[in-house]
This record gives C-alpha cells, sequence and structure tokens, in this order.
C-alpha cells in the first residue's frame, strides 16, 4: 500500500474543494453575510493539505491504492464539507453538520434542518453547491482539471463513476472529464435559465438547478418545490431530474448524431419505460384523491421523477397516498437512475442484467444443455460483469439491512427505519412515515446519523471503494 | 493525433505504451477482453472489443476518423484486411506488419490494391539492422543519417582506453582533429549530454557522430578497430536468419545456422545456396565446440527464446569472440543483458515501435522542418534524428553562439551540399541543410522546437570544440 502517494493525492482533490468553497464565500459576501465560516475552512484546509500535497512519495499506483484514495477522499470531503456548517453556528452538534455536507456531497438531499429559511444564502449556497460537486463527482472534476497526477487515474475516476461497467467516451481521461463536466454544466445553466424565465428568483433557480443536477434534493425552501405552487415549474423540474438520470455517454452520442444508437440503449428505454408505468399506475392509484386527472398526474409524474432520479424534491406530502402508490415509491428508490448519470440506487442497467439473466436461468431450468448469454445494447455481457452485478446487489441488500438493525435501535417503525436506511443508500433523501417529504432525520441519535452518513457515501460509491477501506488485506504492507 | 491500434500484442502494447506518452487519442482493437483490460487499466487508452477486420468494431473504434491506423495482429492477412477495410472507412494513413516472405517479395502491388501506405516487417528490419552492425564490428550499435555520410556509433570504454579518466577537451589534438563528436554518454541507465568538462569513466557507454571514416580513424587510434567479420555463426533458424542469411550471403560473409527442427533446416538449406545448414541443438555446447564456435568471428543469437539467447550469447562472450548479437524483445532482459556487458542486443519490438513513431513524428510535423530519420538510442532515453531545414525554421543564418536551446539538446551536424559540419559558435542553420539533433527527455517534433524560450543557458555544442 502505497500510502503517502495515496494522502498526496487527496490533499491535492481535496485543495481543488478549497477552491470551490470560494464560491460561496462570494455569494455570502455579495449578500452582506459573513464569510467568517468559509474563510475559517479554506484556511484549515490550506493549513493541512498544502504540506501534505508536497509529500515524497513512490510511484507505485494500482487498483488498491486507486480504491483507497476513493473511499477515503469521500470520508475526509464528507467531513470538510460540515466544516462551514459547523462554524456558522446554525447547527447544533458536529455530527449534524457531516450528516448534512455527506447528503449534500452524495447527491442524497437528507437534512436535519427543521426550518431550511432562518439559514444565511451563503450556507444553503454552499449545501446545494455540494450537491452539484458530488453530482459528477470530486474526482472527475479533479481529473478533468488538474494537469495530470502523473499515476493512473483511469483506478479512480472507474472507482467514483457509477455503473456496472465503465467506459471512456474518447481515449484520454482528462478529456472524458471534460466533456462530461461541459454536458453537466451545459444543462445546468440550460435548467436555471429556464426556470429564472418562469418566475423563480435568480437565487432560488440556481440552486434547484443545482440540486436537480446532482440529482441531491436540497431546497432553500421548507416546503421544496411545493412552496412555488406552480406546475410549469414543477414539470420543469421534473423534466430535468430525468435528463440528469440519463447516461451521459448518450448526450455524448447525441453530440456526435449518432442517433440510432442513442434510441438503441436498452437502458434508456427500460428507465422510460418504469418512469411511463410507475406515472400510470400512481396517476389511477391517487385518483380518488385529487380532483382531475391532471392534478393527479402533475403530482404522480413529480415524484416518481424525483424519486426514481433519487433526487428526492416533495410537492406532495406522499406518506398520505395509498400504500401501493407509497410501494411503488420505494421499489423506484431502489431501482435508482441510468449508469454513468448523476443519479444513485442500484441503476438500472443491473436491474435489467439481473431480470435477463433470472430469464437465462430459467431458459437453462427448461433447455439444461442450452448456453445462451446475457446481452445490453446487442453486445454480450462478460460473465466477469455478470457475476460482480450479482455480488453488488446482495451488497446492496446486506448494506442496508444492517443499517436498518443499527437504526432501528432509536425504537421508530420498522418503515421508519428501513425507508430512512433505503433511501440513505440509494442517495434519494425522503423515506415513509417520520422522513417522508415533510419530515426530517433531525430526530435521530448521533449513532444512527453518523450510519446514516457512511451509507450514503457508501451507496454513492456504489459499495466497493468503502468496504475496501475496511478490508484488512488492504492495509497489510504486500 | 486520433491512431487506431488493432491487435494489442507486444507490439501493440509497447507502441501504445510510447503514442500515449506523447499524448496522442489512442484505441486499441483485440478479439481477447483479458489484455484489453490490462491495456485500458494501465495505459490512458479506449478499448473496444472486437474483430479488427469488420468494420462495425473497425467504426465503433473510430477509424473513420482516424489519422493513422496500426494493424499488428499475430496475422498478416488480417491485418491487410484491416487496413483495406480503414481505408475504404476514410483512415487516413494505415501500416500494416507483414512478416510472411511471401507477401514481401510483391509488396508493392499489395500495398496498392489494399490501401497500406506502410509496411512493418520487424524480421527483416531486424536482420538489416544486424547486417549493419556486422559491417562494422568495432561498435556495439550504428545508425546512419544523410543517406549513410553521417554515422553515428555507439560503444563501451574499457579500462585501458585513453579516453578513460580524461575531460574530453584534454584529449589528444589528433582525435580533436576528426570530423567528429561525442554527442552522447549512458552511464547506470541515465543519458548524458556532453560538454567539454565531461570526464568519461569505465563501463560508459559512448555514442560519437561523424563522417564515417573520421570514426574508422577514431576507433584504429583507440586501438578497437576490429577486423572485418568473415564467418558468421547464427543460432536459430526463424525468420530473421533467413533475411540475414540473405544479407550475409551478398555481403560475402561465410554464415553457419544451427537449427533445431530438421524440417525448417531443410526449408533453409533449400532457400540459401552459401550457408552452411546444421541440424542440432544450438544450446548443446559440444556441438557448438564441434562447429568450432571459438573461431568464428561473429555470433548471433537467434532462438525464440531470449533466455536462451542471452545465455548463449555469454558462453560465445567468454570464448572471446569479438562480436556477439543478441536477440532480446524483453525490454528487462535487455538492460540485464548490458549490465553483464552484452552491448548489441537487436529486439524486432522496439525496431518496429522506432519505425512507427517517426512516421507518426513526421505526419505531425507535415509543415516547416520535416523530420526524415528518428532512432532511439541507449534504450530509447534519447532521441537521434535528422530534420530538412526548410523556410520555416526559426533563426536561420544566426550564428548559434547567439543562441540558446533548450537543456538536453545537441545540434550534433550540420549537412549543407554534401558536406558536413560539426557545428561550432560561429555556424549557423541555413535553408535546404539538414542537421542532426540529438534529444534527451524531450520528443521533439519541429526543428523550432529546440530553441530555449526562456534565458536557461546551454552550451549549444558538447565535446570537442
Amino acid at each position: 500500500m502505497n500510502f503517502n502517494l495515496v494522502l498526496k493525492v487527496v490533499a491535492r482533490i481535496i485543495l481543488v474543494e478549497a477552491g470551490a468553497l470560494s464560491f460561496p464565500m462570494l455569494v455570502a459576501y455579495s449578500y452582506g453575510e459573513s464569510t467568517l465560516p468559509f474563510l475559517l475552512t479554506i484556511g484549515l484546509l490550506l493549513l493541512f493539505c498544502i504540506p501534505l500535497s508536497f509529500l515524497p512519495s513512490k510511484k507505485e499506483f494500482f487498483l488498491r491504492e486507486g480504491f483507497v484514495t476513493v473511499g477515503l477522499l469521500w470520508l475526509i470531503t464528507g467531513i470538510v464539507g460540515g466544516l462551514p456548517f459547523y462554524f456558522s453556528g446554525y447547527f447544533s452538534s458536529f455530527i449534524d453538520c457531516v450528516f448534512e455536507s455527506c447528503s449534500g456531497f452524495t447527491t442524497t438531499g437528507a437534512t436535519i434542518l427543521t426550518d431550511i429559511e432562518a439559514l444565511p444564502y451563503g450556507i444553503l449556497f454552499w449545501r446545494s453547491f455540494t450537491h452539484w460537486l458530488g453530482g459528477m463527482g470530486v474526482l472527475v472534476l479533479a481529473t478533468a482539471i488538474l494537469p495530470s497526477f502523473g499515476i493512473r487515474s483511469h483506478y479512480m475516476t472507474q472507482a467514483e463513476s457509477p455503473g456496472p461497467v465503465f467506459s471512456k467516451l474518447v481515449p484520454k481521461q482528462s478529456q472524458t472529464s471534460k466533456i462530461l463536466y461541459g454536458i453537466y454544466c451545459a444543462l445546468t445553466v440550460i435548467e436555471a435559465f429556464i426556470l429564472k424565465i418562469l418566475g423563480m428568483p435568480l437565487y432560488d433557480a440556481v440552486i434547484h438547478a443545482f440540486s436537480t443536477a446532482g440529482t441531491g434534493g436540497f431546497s432553500n425552501r421548507n416546503a421544496s418545490v411545493g412552496a412555488y405552487g406552480d406546475p410549469v415549474i414543477e414539470m420543469v423540474i421534473a423534466v430535468f431530474a430525468i435528463l440528469f438520470s440519463v447516461n451521459f455517454g448518450l448526450y455524448f452520442l447525441l453530440i456526435r448524431r449518432r442517433f440510432r444508437e442513442v434510441l438503441a440503449s436498452d437502458e434508456l428505454r427500460f428507465f422510460v419505460g418504469i418512469v411511463a408505468g410507475a406515472t400510470l399506475l400512481i396517476t389511477i392509484n391517487t385518483l380518488p384523491i385529487y380532483q382531475t386527472v391532471l392534478e393527479s398526474f402533475r403530482y404522480a409524474f413529480f415524484q416518481v421523477a424525483s424519486i426514481i432520479s433519487t433526487t428526492g424534491f416533495a410537492t406532495a406530502d406522499y406518506v398520505l397516498w395509498p400504500q401501493f402508490s407509497q410501494c411503488i415509491l420505494i421499489l423506484l428508490m431502489f431501482c435508482g437512475a441510468c449508469a454513468g448519470s448523476t443519479g444513485g440506487g442500484i441503476k438500472c442497467s443491473r436491474i435489467l442484467m439481473l431480470l435477463r439473466s433470472i430469464r437465462r436461468e430459467l431458459h437453462c431450468i427448461t433447455h439444461p444443455r442450452s448456453v445462451e448469454v446475457v446481452r445490453l445494447d446487442g453486445k454480450v455481457v462478460e460473465e466477469k460483469t455478470m457475476h460482480s452485478v450479482l455480488v453488488f446487489f446482495c451488497c446492496y441488500l446486506l448494506v442496508i439491512l444492517g443499517a436498518t438493525l443499527i437504526i432501528s435501535l432509536d425504537g421508530y417503525s420498522f418503515s421508519t427505519s428501513f425507508s430512512s436506511a433505503l433511501t440513505c443508500v440509494s442517495n434519494v433523501g425522503p423515506g415513509l412515515e417520520l422522513v417522508g417529504p415533510t419530515g426530517n432525520f433531525s430526530t435521530f441519535s448521533p449513532l444512527s446519523k453518523a450510519v446514516m452518513a457512511l451509507c450514503m457515501i457508501i451507496g454513492r460509491l456504489e459499495i466497493f471503494p468503502i468496504l475496501v477501506l475496511f478490508s484488512h488485506l488492504t492495509w497489510r504492507r504486500t | 493525433m486520433k491512431i487506431v491500434i488493432v491487435g494489442n500484442g507486444k507490439v501493440g502494447f509497447s507502441l501504445a505504451e510510447h503514442l500515449v506518452k506523447e499524448s496522442h487519442d489512442l484505441t486499441i482493437v483485440d478479439m481477447q477482453e483479458e489484455p484489453l483490460r490490462k491495456a485500458s487499466d494501465i495505459l490512458d487508452i479506449m478499448s473496444v472489443k472486437g474483430n479488427g477486420v469488420s468494420s462495425s468494431t473497425l467504426k465503433e473504434a473510430g477509424a473513420e476518423y482516424a489519422d493513422l491506423l496500426v494493424a499488428a495482429t499475430s496475422s498478416d492477412e488480417v491485418n491487410m484486411v484491416c487496413c483495406s477495410t480503414a481505408k475504404h472507412l476514410g483512415a487516413k494513413c494505415t501500416i500494416a506488419r507483414i512478416r510472411n516472405p511471401e507477401y514481401t517479395m510483391g509488396i508493392s502491388e499489395l500495398k496498392k490494391t489494399m490501401g497500406i501506405d506502410m509496411v512493418i516487417n520487424p524480421e527483416n528490419a531486424s536482420a538489416t539492422e544486424i547486417a549493419r552492425w556486422l559491417r562494422f564490428p568495432s561498435a556495439a550499435n550504428i545508425e546512419t543519417f544523410c543517406r549513410g555520410r553521417v554515422e553515428l556509433m555507439g560503444f563501451r570504454l574499457q579500462a585501458k582506453d585513453f579516453m578513460v579518466g580524461k575531460p574530453l577537451y584534454a584529449l589528444s589534438d589528433q582525435v580533436k582533429k576528426l570530423s567528429l563528436l561525442f554527442c552522447a554518454i549512458e552511464r547506470d541507465s541515465e543519458v548524458f549530454i556532453p560538454d567539454g568538462a565531461f570526464v568519461p569513466k569505465e563501463n560508459d557507454k559512448l555514442y560519437v557522430i561523424g563522417r564515417p571514416s573520421s570514426l574508422d580513424q577514431f576507433f584504429r587510434l583507440l586501438g578497437r578497430y576490429c577486423p572485418k567479420v568473415k564467418d558468421v555463426f547464427i543460432v536459430g533458424g526463424g525468420k530473421i536468419s533467413l533475411y540475414l542469411t540473405t544479407i550475409l550471403e551478398k555481403m560475402k560473409m561465410r554464415t553457419k545456422i544451427v537449427e533445431l527442427s530438421p524440417e525448417r533446416c531443410r526449408q533453409i538449406s533449400e532457400q540459401l545456396n552459401h550457408t552452411m545448414v546444421i541440424c542440432g541443438d544450438g544450446t548443446d555446447q559440444e556441438l557448438l565446440n564441434e562447429e568450432r564456435l571459438a573461431s568464428s568471428d561473429a555470433f548471433v543469437a537467434l532462438t525464440d527464446r531470449d533466455e536462451d539467447n542471452l545465455i548463449l550469447s555469454l558462453y560465445a562472450m567468454q570464448l572471446g569472440i569479438p562480436k556477439v548479437i543478441t536477440k532480446s524483445n524483453r525490454q528487462n532482459y535487455a538492460g540485464i543483458a548490458r549490465a553483464v556487458g552484452l552491448d548489441s542486443i537487436i529486439s524486432p519490438k522496439s525496431i518496429t515501435v522506432s519505425q512507427i513513431l517517426q512516421l507518426v513524428r513526421g505526419m505531425e510535423n507535415s509543415e516547416g522542418s520535416v523530420m526524415t530519420t528518428l532512432y532511439r538510442i541507449a534504450d530509447g532515453l534519447a532521441e537521434a534524428m535528422e530534420f530538412s531545414v526548410g523556410s520555416h525554421t526559426k533563426h536561420l543564418g544566426v550564428a548559434l553562439k547567439d543562441l540558446t536551446l533548450k537543456k538536453g539538446i545537441l545540434l550534433a551536424v550540420i549537412m549543407r551540399n554534401g558536406e558536413i559540419i560539426i557545428p561550432e559558435g560561429n555556424s549557423s542553420i541555413q535553408e535546404g541543410d539538414s542537421v542532426i539533433v540529438i534529444a534527451r527527455d524531450h520528443h521533439l517534433l519541429n526543428l523550432n522546437d529546440i530553441y530555449a524560450d526562456d534565458d536557461e543557458d546551454f552550451p549549444i555544442t558538447g565535446g570537442l570544440t
């Protein structure tokens, strides 16, 4: 284990984050608020990271180092991101700050705040900005703007990018990262622009654009998007949430005018199918609550888009909906967005592969000698990939169940404990009952909050980079 | 440049390794998942799984927009079809590795009909290289520039040489009179560009550049002049041996090939008239002694196994054979071999890579000063290249003493109207010249890249001025 190099790389990327902190500082300054929380944090980061980033180190950097770097980076990022909250004095304890920051960077959007609107502009901006940074990935950003680490950055971006297989858009990693961030920035700006035109204040538009782009879900209003009461704004945000949960590689294909390949994408079709199906079912199921079909559709579509993209904005308190609709939403939390997007969850492509391997298993029972491969987008999926998808699925369930067990120590109902674990691992935000769209996570014990914060990072990094940190083999010298 | 490499074998991977360092956009196509995974883990490239002859795979790899496609799979036919398909899709330039001697005969027709721009035959290139070394046995290796009018030789210093322990400026006038230049020194797998104050040590490998006659004289002064090679002993009867003996026969050298397989022996003897083919195990010392290995002038180890070649060469060196040449495809073995005193190592892989790199650099630099020759010396730690000076070149006609060059760059030779000038402070570069530049740690593309932009001071000419 080349720990020196790992520390060095982590320190350099944290420095990039220190740079990112200057944005909320500017916002705080322009609103005439105290910039002290940000200045203090930046100062602390510089103090620790500059010496570390010049650490003498050997050059060896392999997959192991890559995973540890990513795991460590995200754990530290979660803590570091909470420092401005802590210094601002609006949060009651440090664990609350870490929870909020983890929830931000992992684009979960779960909050322990009861009165969001009381917070200053700068802090709220940072809260949503962490969504934006964490959505596409801190490392992807680092590989895009830092010239080169002189190491195999492929190993790290591989660990950070969601999805069963990692593929580049163009041969060079730095170029790939630049293209991804280019698309990401463009879409974010477009959304903010549209929201502004639709009558949102500029600040709110930017905040909501950040939160949608990262598929996070932090709002600067207590009632979330519902506070605006404007169906058009809701539709725009829902559509953008879906746009951000599509594989960004497809946008690249669109730019390259390879439309046929985009339409042929199995994952995209599956994703759109689920969104349409879930919306239809919930619309029908919630008809008795709302007056018209249109209104029912408005709330159903927004909630489906918000949950499957793992954003977690709310316009309606779906805890009051029929059990069937709530059940659908829970299933959507498991499924999550597409691979290669900013969303969380198990990812549609994995679900699709699992379903297809189930079909293969059935075929194998009826025709024991049949040889069959699983295909995705017309291409054969390697057995090794299939295997890792299965293992991933099991780990995902185990992590959720384990977290549920610990959270249940607080004595809340199973629905609350389970849905809060699920919503954290899938990076959605709201759960059921106590942690529903109108509730929040402030009442949990510090232990539960710590476990949830960890779960969010585990979910964001797709489990293994964090599990690797806890393996004794990783830390052995040989 | 956008480059597609088909075939992730030894050559393909090594080529990719070098091209990535020069920051090209690389895509590798291969049939197998495992080597591709390894390549994309280690290198910053994109990998595409599939058969290189299918146009859909090539399209996926972006061959339509590629500036260069290199087909280096193990099959000649696949390489040809791949180049042909890529050319039709729109690839600008295609290179195929074609090794079968049967194809080599009518290669120009093949190139035309298949749309192949360049054919690389590593075995043939290696054989040519070995033949050149055998012609000038005093040097460990030798490169030629300006159509043979300038040569670059490397040789290892021994304890008794008069150069050892003295700075270069203190050499006798006899040496200084010769028109040659010490352009690079390899010591402990590091390369230095020497200036006048440099003190050569025992076991350094010195690279000296100049007119062939001057070099001959220098080696005479050094007491290193070897008589011409007459008898060559080759172990291994592969493709390289066959190409090599064909060339050696023309050079009127007597050759003896030891080959294990009787069938192969017969094939070789059918194709060669004046070569003695011996069927037997070349690693058997009894057989080597019986065939009087000790009394031949040169020994070439060309078996399939690098390890055998190394051991055989060590044995030959022990017997006191003046010139020993070893084939080794593995880079790390070459280093070990050098450490034990085997200097003439031939690697078909790195020859192929050098050739392609040269073409790539040439393509990148289509305007201005065109690079005509590129050699990688000292395991690729330094490069020697020849540029023809065009009107775009900067500082034409300015005396070199008024210019500063980047660190690690040496302007070794200026060639004007067939005359060789070893540059001094008052010399200048003029349009129409050819210049030879030695560069360490730089990937030069253009002659204009040699000038330092800042005021970094560095002597322009080293060695004997």
